[in-house]
């Protein structure tokens, strides 16, 4: 793997107006205007984990579907472990683990187990490779109960913690990771934040690139903190120096600060300073 | 070539499972099969003549002639469906974005996609054939069922090219599968399904020959119930595999074009 193993250069991606009625007959067809990234660089080095901060609707998951090879993007371009996600979006999906925040895509009929066994084999595991992988990380999301049940039948933090362990499974160069503590709760997402720290970051060889809006989670697992506001990157460094640079105490304040939000929030509802 | 395979049988290994959940719906086909080959037999009974019996391509009773044109259509409609089926099951439960990023091949995705539904409609055939056989003397003793397996699988493939021009469809506009309406609506009048190609007017006859249901019929009808080996059948069959040849590559560049469109304009999963 190179030394970035992700690497964005001058990212930009519109879509097409969303259109209602005999329009959306021509709404594939038509010209991308609504911006949804605009000129975006950076990277991620090899072992280092990166935070992804923005309000809704930043860009963030446009820019982690990117790097999924999900979406082609309008300008620019960006590469994962040394390849391009538009020409080489094969080789991509080789070093990659994908986690998305919002639907979890399982099938609903087969066991957390069959589950796991589809998309691990998928990704090129042997049996073997997979009942083994499936049992370590069952361990380590506490999976073992909701192996053998139908994915229906499981609660929503359960099947997030499954799907983690999917984006796992084939043990991926690289991790992307929308909102990944999104459905879980209090101890369940600090097990996970302790689990990805301890277990995945420490030894160096995976990259993450998450989203996320909490922000302790942010300061304890990323190395660097991206703030994206409006698909454009406003800075990106570590929390000391963002903290720093803005004169601010918290990383609260270095995103309110950045993105001119600070204006917006009632005295009551403002953080400290 | 092995893992192509491979990949392709996890597929059908997912279906299946997911079928196996629905236990009690192999039975009910079943019995279904067992109705419409009744259904057929008996509007057999009450239309057959020794005129009409002189009249159909390998001679028999209206009833097996109808009987392998019903079910055979099935094939048709399988074909047509379970592409986009597939498709629109995937991208509304959410699992399509995680299917399309694994490391599995956009060919081995649309093939595994359609494995199990080809399977289930063999066995329902099977079944209706079957029912025919055991009750209403369908005459099975006179197939030749070499011929039978050749002009199944150059049918399939044939036919497995429209499914995939609908999917494409089914990518960029959402909603709606034209294939499945335009050539199960052309088949049943001009595929030669309940009567003979060659009673229809001659325009009608014109657009029978463009249509490959017409061809898998013809072949069909004489493997199994004429008892024909390949070589007596060979021109239809040449023409399905044409229809094959030009609709396959053709149906698989639709489907990465409209792929790769729904990932410019963001729309994959959307419904």
């Amino acid at each position: 793997m190179p030394d970035a193993a992700i690497q964005v250069e001058s990212l930009a991606k519109s879509f097409p107006p969303a259109r209602s009625g005999w329009r959306t007959f021509f709404q594939p067809f038509e010209k991308p205007t609504a911006v949804a990234l605009d000129g975006v660089s950076f990277q991620v080095r090899e072992g280092e984990a990166l935070a992804l901060l923005g309000a809704n609707g930043a860009g963030k998951s446009t820019l982690l579907r990117i790097l999924a090879t999900l979406l082609v993007p309008t300008r620019g371009c960006a590469s994962v472990a040394g390849h391009d996600t538009v020409h080489q979006s094969r080789e991509v999906r080789r070093s990659l683990g994908y986690h998305a925040g919002t639907d979890h895509g399982f099938y609903a009929r087969l066991t957390a187990r069959e589950n796991l066994f589809f998309f691990g084999q998928l990704n090129q595991l042997s049996h073997a490779d997979a009942s083994q992988r499936i049992a370590q990380l069952a361990e380590q999301f506490r999976l073992g109960e909701a192996l053998g049940r139908q994915v229906r039948t499981l609660s929503s933090g359960t099947v997030q913690r499954l799907s983690l362990a999917r984006a796992l499974l084939h043990q991926p160069g690289v991790l992307l990771l929308d909102e990944p503590t999104r459905s879980l709760d209090a101890l369940a997402a600090a097990e996970f934040r302790r689990f990805l720290k301890a277990e995945i970051l420490r030894r160096g060889n995976t990259s993450l690139l998450f989203a996320s809006h909490t922000l302790p989670e942010v300061e304890q697992l990323a190395d660097r903190v991206a703030v994206i506001d409006a698909g454009r990157l406003l800075a990106c460094d570590t929390v000391a120096k963002l903290k720093h640079s803005n004169g601010a105490e918290t990383l609260e304040e270095v995103f309110l600060r950045l993105t001119g939000r600070r204006n917006q929030i009632a005295p009551e509802d403002s953080p400290p300073s | 070539m092995i893992r192509i395979l491979r990949d392709i049988w996890l597929f059908f290994w997912r279906d299946l499972s997911i079928a196996r959940t629905y236990r009690t719906v192999f039975l009910f086909e079943a019995i279904e099969a067992l109705f419409g080959a009744a259904l057929f037999y008996y509007v057999a009974r009450f239309v057959d003549t020794p005129e009409l019996q002189r009249s159909l391509p390998q001679g028999g009773s209206y009833f097996a002639f109808s009987l392998v044109g019903f079910v055979f259509l099935d094939y048709l409609n399988v074909a047509l469906d379970s592409f986009d089926r597939s498709l629109e099951e995937a991208r509304d439960s959410g699992t399509l974005e995680h299917l399309l990023v694994t490391q599995t091949s956009l060919p081995v995705f649309v093939a595994g996609s359609a494995i199990y539904p080809f399977v289930a409609t063999t066995l329902r055939i099977a079944v209706y054939v079957a029912w025919g056989a055991a009750l209403f003397h369908f005459p099975l003793g006179s197939a030749n069922w070499l011929t039978v397996l050749v002009v199944l699988v150059i049918s399939l493939l044939a036919f497995a090219g429209l499914g995939i021009l609908s999917a494409s469809y089914l990518l960029i506009f959402k909603r709606g599968n034209p294939a499945k309406w335009f050539f199960l609506g052309i088949s049943s009048v001009a595929g030669g399904m309940l009567f003979p190609v060659s009673i229809l007017p001659d325009w009608l006859q014109w657009v029978a020959r463009l249509n490959p249901v017409t061809y898998a019929l013809e072949s069909m009808r004489a493997a199994l119930l004429g008892g024909e080996n390949v070589s007596a059948i060979w021109r239809p069959l040449l023409i399905l595999l044409l229809f094959a040849v030009v609709l396959l590559p053709l149906s698989m560049s639709t489907f990465a074009w409209s792929l790769r469109r729904t990932k410019i304009t963001g729309t994959l999963t959307h419904s």
